[in-house]
């Protein structure tokens, strides 16, 4: 504590540019903005065709998926919670996207099954977690299992093929020349970023993860406030099987495997801390492109794809270390 | 003061005897259900080839308790177990002597153990974090060094890991045995297992009462990386191929048989005792609902749903006894 108040001491002392420098630097998603930049330089010198318009959005298009959910996610661990069942919670919503886009054809059909299906899904892990007590790194392990068993139970193993054009503009249209997946993951932050920052919702989650016990002396309705993340979860992904669905046109039964981990490391790389409470709505955005950024560069400078899951794996390790390593040389402050 | 505190303790001691007795009798009434399913299941060779099946899980369950009750979770086992068995199966593939790769495979497990304890105690990380990390690490590791390819020409007296009987006994049960010998007696019977629950159920005292929480923690994570050594070596062997993707969704089975067996994921309690019982029971369901023709992704959604249901169970009756 006397360590922290001395460097907050030495920071007044120092000039005012010094001081909004080490502001900046001292918001969560700082270091992976600086990590981008670099990278982006770097991958860029290293391959011709990386700093090309249609390259670069390419690759906004491709980490739609991923930033959508991503961005609920981290929502959910600045709560102090976690939900790992994301990926086989996008395969459900991709059934109930494809089913209801093969029988009804449309786009607002299909869209809302898939949404009312996430905020079912994201409302038993929420209730499981908030009445049940069960902690949430167990509820979702569970889901993330026994949701793929009820894709299996839905579908029998078939995939859903020929989904009508018209359900598939999410995810192939462009609007003003954006492509629509991006455009709505851009909409998307927007939205939570202003909710986060401006509503009461969005300010409790903050409170409930950063000290639970002192949130529930204040008052705050903890389960509701955990629940609705877990909900707002399954909403998010619902749009995003949508856009998923949109892009593929076809949904197999092993759709969004392995996406748990990936959106996991987009938070956890964007800045937001695994232990809850401190965070931002921009580091799941700034992870998932930094993610997408990772994954096209290696392929353009010739990484095998097979190597794909390690780079991720040291990025997480790479993302949590100097976070921590951040916090003992400026203090635990912010 | 003294009186209201030892109550509750008391309690706290039937209670666990109870749990083990009703898991016991879980598994009976399971045997005799699947018995009724399938008529191979209840024949002493079905049984008794069960357990071929359950060591590898065991001998990392053993480990994943004492992580359990200090607080920890351990999610890189599985992928742990692949790079183990990629290393072995390509040092063999190249020429090393196959004692040497072994060998070479029990030091990159402890590395991978000692790796994610280091992380977890230097950096005072999460474990969660840490070992999710690893998990995509390890994996990563082992699909690119592998190249995804298989190793299976393995020399005959490298059988004897995995597919030796003595009789009707398969091998591998005398290595869990001892295993679950010698970790029940470090859990029940020293101060290192004393140590590990002052962690688990509050590590700020524990620490200042002179515990070494930060050394307690990296012996126990590089533990169970020999643990997944251990694993990796029989199930290589078992299976006679060495592949990448060993060990997807291992955690699972892992993690299910733990607190299945009554050790609380919040830390502070659990027993070897329960341990096995819940590696027995889901080795059971698993073996029995195959024989029964049941599909392997039911047996997965199923296995999803107990685990749920056996913490909620664990953590409702624990909220009862406070």
């Amino acid at each position: 504590m006397s360590g922290v108040g001395a460097l907050r001491s030495v920071g007044l002392r120092t000039a005012p540019t010094t001081r909004g420098l080490r502001r900046w630097l001292l918001r969560p998603e700082a270091p992976a903005a600086v990590f981008l930049v670099v990278l982006l330089a770097a991958f860029s010198l290293a391959a011709d065709r990386f700093l090309t318009p249609d390259n670069l959005e390419s690759i906004l298009v491709q980490v739609a998926v991923l930033g959508i959910i991503a961005l609920a996610v981290n929502q959910v661990i600045l709560a102090g919670e976690i939900d790992i069942s994301v990926g086989s919670m996008l395969g459900l919503c991709a059934v109930a996207v494809g089913t209801v886009a093969t029988a009804t054809g449309g786009l607002l059909a299909p869209l809302a099954a898939g949404v009312a299906t996430g905020v079912l899904a994201g409302a038993v892990n929420g209730l499981l977690v908030t009445l049940g007590r069960i902690p949430s790194i167990i509820v979702t392990l569970g889901m993330l299992y026994a949701l793929r068993g009820v894709i299996l139970l839905v579908t029998g193993g078939t995939w859903i093929t020929q989904i009508p054009d018209e359900t598939r503009v999410l995810g192939l249209a462009k609007l003003a020349g954006v492509s629509l997946p991006v455009f709505v993951m851009f909409a998307l932050f927007l939205i939570v970023n202003a909710v986060s920052r401006n509503s009461t919702w969005g300010r409790d989650v903050f409170a409930v993860g950063g000290n639970r016990r002192a949130a529930r002396l204040a008052g705050l309705a903890i389960d509701r406030t955990r629940l609705l993340a877990f909900a707002l979860v399954g909403a998010f992904v619902g749009i995003a099987a949508t856009i998923y669905v949109g892009r593929a046109g076809s949904v197999q039964t092993n759709a969004g495997e392995g996406l748990e981990l990936q959106v996991i490391a987009a938070v956890v790389i964007g800045g937001t801390s695994i232990a809850g409470g401190r965070g931002s709505a921009l580091a799941p955005v700034i992870g998932a492109v930094l993610i997408g950024v990772i994954l096209n560069g290696m392929i353009l400078v010739g990484v095998p794809g097979v190597w794909q899951s390690a780079v991720l794996g040291a990025l997480i390790l790479l993302a949590v270390t100097t976070d921590a390593l951040r916090r003992r040389l400026v203090g635990g402050a912010a | 003061m003294s009186a209201n505190q030892l109550r509750p303790l008391d309690v706290l001691k039937g209670v666990r005897f109870t749990r083990e007795l009703v898991l016991l009798c879980l598994l009976i009434v399971l045997v005799v259900v699947l018995g009724q399913m399938s008529p191979v299941f209840f024949t002493v060779g079905n049984l008794l080839n069960t357990s071929r099946f359950f060591v590898e899980v065991g001998l990392i369950a053993l480990g994943m308790t004492l992580i359990i009750i200090t607080g920890g979770i351990d999610l890189s086992v599985g992928a742990a177990m692949a790079l183990v068995a990629v290393t072995v199966g390509l040092a063999h593939q190249s020429g090393v002597p196959m004692a040497l790769a072994l060998v070479l495979g029990l030091a990159v497990g402890l590395a991978a153990g000692l790796f994610n304890g280091l992380m977890i105690t230097r950096l005072d990380l999460h474990p969660l974090v840490v070992t999710l990390g690893t998990f995509a690490l390890f994996r990563g590791i082992a699909l690119g060094v592998s190249g995804g390819g298989a190793v299976s020409s393995f020399p005959q007296w490298f059988e004897y890991f995995g597919q030796f009987y003595l009789g009707p006994v398969p091998g591998q049960l005398f290595v869990f045995i001892a295993a679950v010998t010698a970790v029940w007696l470090l859990l029940s019977r020293t101060p290192f297992g004393r140590y590990v629950y002052a962690i688990g159920n509050n590590e700020e005292a524990a620490r200042f009462s002179g515990v070494p929480v930060r050394r307690v923690k990296v012996v126990l994570y590089t533990g169970i990386g020999v643990l997944v050594s251990m694993a990796a070596v029989i199930y290589t062997s078992r299976v006679s191929t060495s592949r990448a993707d060993f060990g997807a969704g291992l955690e699972l089975d892992v993690i299910s048989a733990v607190v299945l067996g009554g050790a609380s994921i919040y830390g502070g309690s659990g027993t070897i005792a329960g341990t096995v019982l819940g590696v027995v029971i889901i080795a059971t369901l698993r073996n029995g609902l195959s024989l029964a023709g049941v599909e392997t992704t039911w047996q997965v959604f199923l296995l999803g749903v107990l685990l749920i249901a056996a913490v909620f169970v664990n953590e409702f009756f624990r909220r009862r006894e406070e």
